[in-house]
């Protein structure tokens, strides 16, 4: 089991989400998160005065997925992502030791 | 709560897996689909039983909808519901919802359930197309009859029955919108099988339709029976397909990507391997594109009706414009229903006057059309009168491209031209040929189309006015239509696809001049790709050859713009810039040639170009280096390059490596690197390069004779971010040629962070060729294979390792595969002619490739 976690730009949630139940996944985390990268911040200028901007609104997405469909969803999330630009995010790929579903207390793959 | 079914999550999945096995999915795939869905139903309405004994039930009806509804249930699709309810009972529906579908979610099952009542429903279906849609495939399952007696009623009579354009013009819009997202070349090569063009949903559109518009659940009533039984077929085929597609992943997946089309490939009885899914993915296509016509042709019927009004006064907007055809409000139609019975050959008169007029066919034209298909026959093909007006749309230029679609849609080009059916749907199992075969030809139709109506003025200026001054087109327009169609057969698809077409050009009546030109651009439509991609044109023996090739310059000019059009046809990324200015530049060479008789360029002799060099430098520098300076190393660059790099040179004295490099469009540099040559140079260049992500496209290598290395590269970043790359990449040269640190150290660990099991995709096979013949002081390495990361980097440390020395590299990709040409001498400064040694090299370098093996040619 992995967990797949990708920081992406706010509007390319919807179309994420979407390809991502198309090749059925079926339940992913959503937080809204700041920070940057190396898109860094930027400096606004409102009637005259500086604002500077330093963390970037983001979404991030969590799910847990078993090995075999890793490359399949990283290529999706990656697909569904890009706008080509700077900020576009990041994907990173970590192992699960365990998962549990506390409802009916299943374990593992099961617990998906 | 627990609830018991008898059945566990992994036995149904068992069960699930049994069945499919059991009725061998792939010869009725449909019967399994209404015995899997009946098991289902079993499941819900026990679930659903259960639930209602166990709290005080609201009376409700219980409903399958969308796919379940019509007993089509793929292994992992959703279980959609819908709960009518009336009214005046909501508040005690959540209980009942909970307490029927949680044991259905425990088991695995992906149940979705709305509840409405009658009133909501109506509602609902007349402002949102997909819950109409999903209800037009309703089945009672549990519950109240009466309920779902009277919601159809109502619903057949207020949703489904009125207004049928607007939501023909609702389906086409989804369609379109749909079709869109997966517009993207990716989606040709891994198509989702059930929302990618000419999937399953596109001939669910075509029934709805049928159904809102005809009344009957009969789709096949209103076709030819033929017709109806090749979509039939196809449907199958596709069922079949994603049968097997969910069994195999264990998942809800419809998209066919390489890994699964090796995987089903043989479980639907098609040989293993590449061949196996080539043949199944021709079948898709076909198949796809049986749906596709059927949904066009149901969508037009729907929305190109005349309105009421307009049937009326149809004689006004008429007009009669030979004795058998006439035009309507834009759109052509026959005066007599069966003309072409009577007289076959009015049917590509048809084709002209579309062209001529600039008018549709209306539907019963098509229909009349795919009806006399049988009339098109050997007499028909051989008809003078037939084919002249072919060549003549062809040579008039306009809307060829529309029209050749509209005769492959209809039929017809495939009965004109038979052998044009052998490449209908066919597929290369790689990742370069996005389109199938006779697609392919088709947008390559359309990109000269598209040249000739000055669509790449802009961008490829030549290649416009080439278009323009060409005096045969429609030759050219036929060449490119045909130029792929040995691809049918076995054996050289150009050699055999030439004797092909100078066989159709006999029978279409023309020229044995025009016949032996089709059959020169077929037999000859890579040369140009061979030539310009694989060769240094800084020698001049290459243009010299080639231009033996081809002779003269009209030929020439025909191959560069079926060159072209072959190239941009095969997918948006195929015609590279790059690509664009070495063809360019090949072509003018020869031109050239075939106008002054000598090839241009900077070809001065070695002697002139040291005179010349006298502008730029003292005469003190210059006898320094002169003798240094190398033949080929003068031939390869201009006078000013050259005193620049002899500039260079001197300063290398107090610095030990000099980088410059000149930008080009933010993706493309030119980079000049000048230091004291040193043994596996290159190797090490390519490999830094590699480092920082610079894809090599050209590489020129000089030696002088004071030890003096000057290296030339063209590279690439696609993400336009060349120059910080190129600023790192000379810093990193810096630090490995003084050997601070260790190229292999870097590229071990650049390789080892990856953890992510890789994507399968399709296998390319390595191939080394060894030319001796083409260039007089090189021996020519051409080197194929599945491209990965740091390949090149290995191609040259193998070479270098053998002892080779590389003089010129170019390196082309296509897809995964990549094209590197080395031109190489040994460690004389000879060329490489012992058998023995060319065979170790050979195998030297397919030992670097990931399989280890390869075939030797």
């Amino acid at each position: 089991m992995k967990k797949i976690e990708a920081i992406i730009k706010p509007f390319k949630l919807d179309e994420v989400k979407n390809a991502l139940n198309k090749i059925g996944v079926q339940g992913m985390t959503v937080t809204e998160v700041k920070g940057f990268g190396r898109q860094k911040g930027h400096t606004e200028v409102y009637r005259g005065a500086e604002y500077k901007i330093d963390f970037l609104p983001k979404v991030k997405i969590e799910l847990i997925t078993t090995d075999e469909i890793v490359p399949q969803v990283i290529e999706t999330i990656e697909r569904a992502a890009k706008t080509g630009k700077i900020g576009d995010g990041k994907i990173f790929l970590s192992p699960i030791e365990e998962v549990v579903r506390i409802r009916t207390g299943e374990r593992g793959r099961d617990a998906i | 709560m627990q609830f018991d079914f008898g059945i566990t999550p992994k036995g149904l999945i068992d069960t699930k897996n049994l069945m499919a096995q059991a009725v061998s999915t792939h010869s009725s795939p449909r019967e399994f689909l209404r015995q899997h869905s009946d098991m289902v139903d079993g499941l819900v309405r026990k679930a659903f039983q259960k639930a209602q004994s166990q709290i005080s039930t609201p009376s409700v009806c219980l409903i399958a909808v969308g796919g379940y509804g019509r007993s089509e249930l793929a292994l992992y699709s959703d279980v959609d519901l819908l709960l009518l309810y009336s009214s005046s009972q909501k508040d005690k529906l959540p209980p009942l919802i909970e307490k029927a579908l949680y044991p259905l979610w425990d088991l695995g099952l992906e149940v979705n359930c709305s509840s409405r009542s009658i009133n909501e429903c109506l509602k609902m279906a007349a402002s949102d197309l997909h819950i109409k849609t999903s209800l037009i495939d309703g089945r009672y399952l549990d519950g109240e009859y009466e309920f779902f007696r009277n919601l159809y009623r109502l619903f057949i009579k207020k949703a489904l029955h009125r207004k049928v354009r607007r939501f023909a013009e609702a389906l086409a819009k989804d369609l379109h919108l749909r079709h869109q997202k997966y517009e993207d070349p990716v989606y040709a090569l891994e198509p989702n099988l059930k929302e990618g063009e000419g999937g399953l949903r596109d001939f669910q559109i075509g029934r709805w339709l049928i159904r809102a518009k005809y009344k009957t659940d009969r789709w096949d009533s209103i076709l030819f029976p033929d017709h109806s039984r090749m979509l039939e077929k196809s449907l199958q085929f596709l069922w079949a397909v994603r049968n097997q597609l969910h069994l195999l992943s264990e998942r809800k997946q419809d998209d066919l990507t390489f890994e699964w089309q090796e995987k089903i490939g043989p479980t639907l009885g098609f040989p293993h391997g590449t061949e196996g899914v080539e043949q199944m993915m021709r079948q898709y296509h076909l198949s796809t594109q049986r749906i596709s016509n059927f949904v066009e042709d149901i969508l037009d019927r729907a929305l190109r009706e005349p309105s009421p009004l307009k049937k009326t006064f149809f004689f006004l907007g008429r007009r009669k414009i030979d004795e058998n055809f006439g035009i309507a409000y834009g759109e052509l139609h026959l005066l007599d229903p069966i003309t072409f019975k009577r007289d076959p050959t009015q049917m590509m008169t048809l084709f002209e006057h579309c062209q001529t007029y600039q008018v549709k066919m209306d539907f019963r034209m098509e229909e009349a059309a795919i009806e006399a298909l049988p009339f098109v026959d050997h007499c028909f093909r051989n008809s003078k009168k037939v084919n002249q007006t072919f060549l003549s749309i062809l040579r008039k230029g306009e809307r060829v491209e529309t029209l050749l679609k509209k005769m492959h849609e209809l039929g017809f080009l495939s009965r004109y031209i038979p052998e044009f059916s052998e490449v209908e749907g066919k597929v290369h199992y790689d990742l370069y040929h996005v389109h199938p075969v006779d697609s392919h030809s088709i947008l390559a139709v359309e990109e000269l189309e598209r040249l000739r109506e000055g669509f790449y003025q802009k961008e490829y200026p030549l290649l416009t006015s080439l278009i323009r001054e060409i005096a045969k087109p429609e030759i050219l327009f036929l060449t490119t239509l045909l130029h792929d169609i040995g691809k049918g057969m076995e054996g050289n698809h150009s050699l055999v696809g030439a004797e092909i077409c100078r066989h159709i050009g006999n029978r279409m009546g023309l020229s044995a001049e025009e016949r032996e030109l089709i059959g020169f651009l077929v037999s000859h439509h890579l040369l140009m790709v061979e030539t310009a991609l694989r060769r240094d044109f800084h020698d001049e023996q290459v243009i010299l050859r080639f231009a033996n090739e081809v002779k003269n310059l009209n030929q020439l000019k025909m191959l560069y713009l079926l060159t072209f059009a072959d190239i941009k046809a095969v997918g948006p990324e195929a015609w590279t810039s790059w690509k664009n200015t070495l063809f360019m530049e090949l072509f003018l060479k020869t031109s050239h040639f075939f106008e002054k008789g000598v090839v241009a360029g900077p070809f001065l002799r070695g002697d002139e170009t040291i005179q010349k060099l006298q502008e730029f430098l003292s005469p003190e520098i210059i006898s320094e280096y002169a003798d240094h300076l190398p033949d080929r190393y003068l031939s390869c660059y201009s006078v000013e390059e050259i005193a620049h790099h002899i500039e260079m040179a001197r300063s290398i004295e107090k610095q030990f490596l000099l980088v410059e490099w000149g930008t080009e469009k933010e993706t493309r540099a030119k980079v000049t690197i000048c230091t004291k040559d040193l043994y596996g140079l290159f190797s090490k260049v390519t490999g830094t390069m590699f480092l920082n992500r610079l894809n090599i496209l050209e590489a020129q290598i000089h030696t002088w004779g004071n030890g003096l290395a000057l290296d030339t590269f063209w590279v690439e970043d696609a993400t336009k971010d060349i120059d910080r790359r190129l600023r790192q990449f000379k810093k990193d040269l810096g630090e490995i040629l003084a050997r601070k640190v260790s190229l292999k150290d870097f590229i071990f660990k650049r390789k080892e962070s990856n953890g992510i099991k890789q994507k399968v995709i399709p296998r390319v096979s390595g191939e080394v060729k060894i030319n001796n013949q083409d260039s007089d002081f090189y021996t020519i390495v051409e080197v194929t294979g599945e491209d990965r990361l740091g390949i090149l980097y290995e191609m040259t440390e193998a070479l270098t390792d053998y002892g080779c020395d590389i003089h010129f590299a170019r390196i082309s990709t296509l897809g995964n595969r990549i094209v590197d040409i080395f031109y190489i001498q040994d460690e004389w400064g000879e060329k490489m002619v012992e058998r023995q040694k060319i065979e170790h090299l050979k195998q030297a370098l397919l030992r670097r490739f990931p399989t280890g093996e390869g075939i030797i040619s």
